[in-house]
């Protein structure tokens, strides 16, 4: 290369830049531990231990961004424990021992499909050729149902549900009520808005959305909600009221008599597995 | 451009062609091909692609800062210039870390909306790309901090309409052989190619 013997040449070219490297890489690292060690943030054993206790789905159905979000959230004073539903009592009374406060039972819910429309009782008004999600056949004229309220069949919501609770049998979606969390993710994902969060003692709702008036409602669906209001009169407690041509059911006042079931001329109303 | 050119006696010229061939013609993501790895992973919703654009401005004007002096500064007059890449390569990762640690302390909240992405753009060949062209094509300080922006911003646009782009690929009907990865690549290659409509704006603009 150069005219200099090789010794020469290896010190200038070799030592010396593996010695700068060296040094670099050693200023560096003091710098790097000196900043971490000045800017330290507090470890929050706290916040460690919140993190044990919660159930680590990263559901968000407490509301916050995953676990950490809620943990984040308890740490500040008067927070609500009771918030996860998926780690249940257990879990709300492990975090009230951590943050040494009471602990309050959350209040267990379960998700009911508000549509009984399977192949035997509705037929499909066009044949969709799309791709097969909710989302996508709801944007196209409400959906090939012909009830445009009903439920669609394709599964957007069993592919959200982390805690595989939803099935798709006969075109509705069953909900497996051992597995359900009541995380809330389905109801989201719903586009027709027909999975519905029920406080857990309930036993019978109205498993049906079609607000349209009773001739029009037959003529598509013959399980669906026809609005006569015979449930209304039988009702012991005043328990159901008519949203246009849609009876609701509210379930704080229902005594679970079944009175309703029995005068439903379409089986509307029906109790839920 | 020429009057203000002489009032402030910077070359506001230079510095526009700069900044716009950065931005536009040769956008480093979409006619360089580097960053390539952050710019698929975080490009699947806008939020996100604004968060690691924004670390990545910052990031690169930052490197460059730093990068810039010490090549003409230490390495070029201890003539050890060679070790560019070496030296580079550590001091921008050491760098992001210290920018992690102090934003985790003393920006709590910046840090929630953009320290995850940091790690991402440690040894982000995007970032080392400017620093080391700065030192290939010369340029001067100001014209150095200018490209970095530049490159940075272009990151930024790059990500903004390929994120649009996915969102939309999300609820199409892609062949199965195609779906994912694929249909992804295909889709920036198409609008790496119409990025080719900006080659003869800057000459035409500033020229």
């Amino acid at each position: 290369m150069y005219d200099v013997p090789f010794r020469l040449f290896a010190i200038e070219n070799i030592i010396i830049p593996a010695l700068i490297m060296l040094g670099a890489a050693l200023l560096l690292g003091f710098l790097i531990v000196i900043v971490s060690n000045l800017f330290k943030v507090p470890g929050n054993e706290k916040k460690d231990a919140l993190m044990d206790a919660l159930p680590g789905a990263n559901c968000g159905g407490c509301g916050f961004p995953g676990c950490e979000g809620y943990a984040d959230y308890l740490l500040t004073p008067g927070a609500d424990t009771s918030l996860c539903s998926v780690g249940g009592a257990e879990c709300a009374r492990e975090i009230a021992a951590i943050l040494g406060t009471e602990a309050v039972e959350p209040e267990k819910k379960i998700v009911v499909l508000r549509c009984q429309g399977t192949s035997e009782h509705t037929s499909p008004r066009y044949e969709y050729l799309g791709t097969q999600s909710c989302h996508a056949a709801h944007n196209l004229l409400g959906g090939p149902g012909s009830c445009t309220y009903g439920c669609l069949g394709f599964g957007d919501c069993v592919a959200v549900c982390a805690f595989d609770a939803l099935k798709i049998k006969d075109g509705i979606v069953h909900v497996n009520r051992e597995k359900c969390t009541a995380c809330g993710q389905c109801v989201k994902a719903c586009p027709k808005g027909l999975l519905k969060l029920l406080p857990a003692a309930a036993t019978v709702a109205v498993r049906c959305s079609n607000e349209w008036p009773g001739a029009q409602t037959r003529k598509f669906c013959n399980i669906g909600c026809i609005g006569c209001r015979r449930c209304v009169k039988e009702c012991p407690v005043e328990a159901i009221s008519m949203k246009g041509s849609l009876a609701v059911i509210d379930q704080a006042k229902c005594i679970h008599c079944d009175a309703c079931v029995a005068v439903c001329p379409t089986k509307a109303i029906a109790r839920f597995s | 451009m020429k009057m203000i050119t002489f009032i402030l006696s910077i070359d506001i010229q230079g510095l526009m062609i700069i900044l716009f061939s950065a931005i536009l013609v040769d956008n480093f993501v979409l006619s360089k091909f580097l960053g390539i790895c952050p710019f698929l992973g975080v490009s699947k919703n806008l939020k996100t692609a604004m968060g690691m654009s924004a670390a990545v401005i910052a990031i690169m004007l930052l490197a460059s800062a730093i990068t810039w002096p010490i090549q003409n500064f230490l390495l070029n007059p201890m003539g050890i210039g060679f070790l560019q890449t070496l030296v580079f390569i550590l001091v921008i990762a050491s760098l992001v870390q210290m920018v992690e640690t102090i934003m985790k302390k003393t920006l709590p909240p910046l840090y929630k909306a953009l320290g995850i992405y940091l790690p991402l753009i440690t040894t982000n060949c995007a970032v080392l790309g400017v620093t080391i062209l700065n030192i290939t094509k010369d340029f001067s300080f100001g014209k150095a901090m200018t490209n970095s922006l530049g490159a940075g911003l272009g990151f930024a646009l790059a990500l903004f309409l390929f994120s649009g782009v996915r969102m939309r690929i999300e609820k199409a009907d892609v062949p199965k052989a195609l779906r994912g990865l694929p249909i992804t690549l295909i889709a920036a290659s198409l609008v790496s190619v119409s990025f080719f409509a900006f080659k003869g704006l800057i000459e035409n603009i500033f020229g």
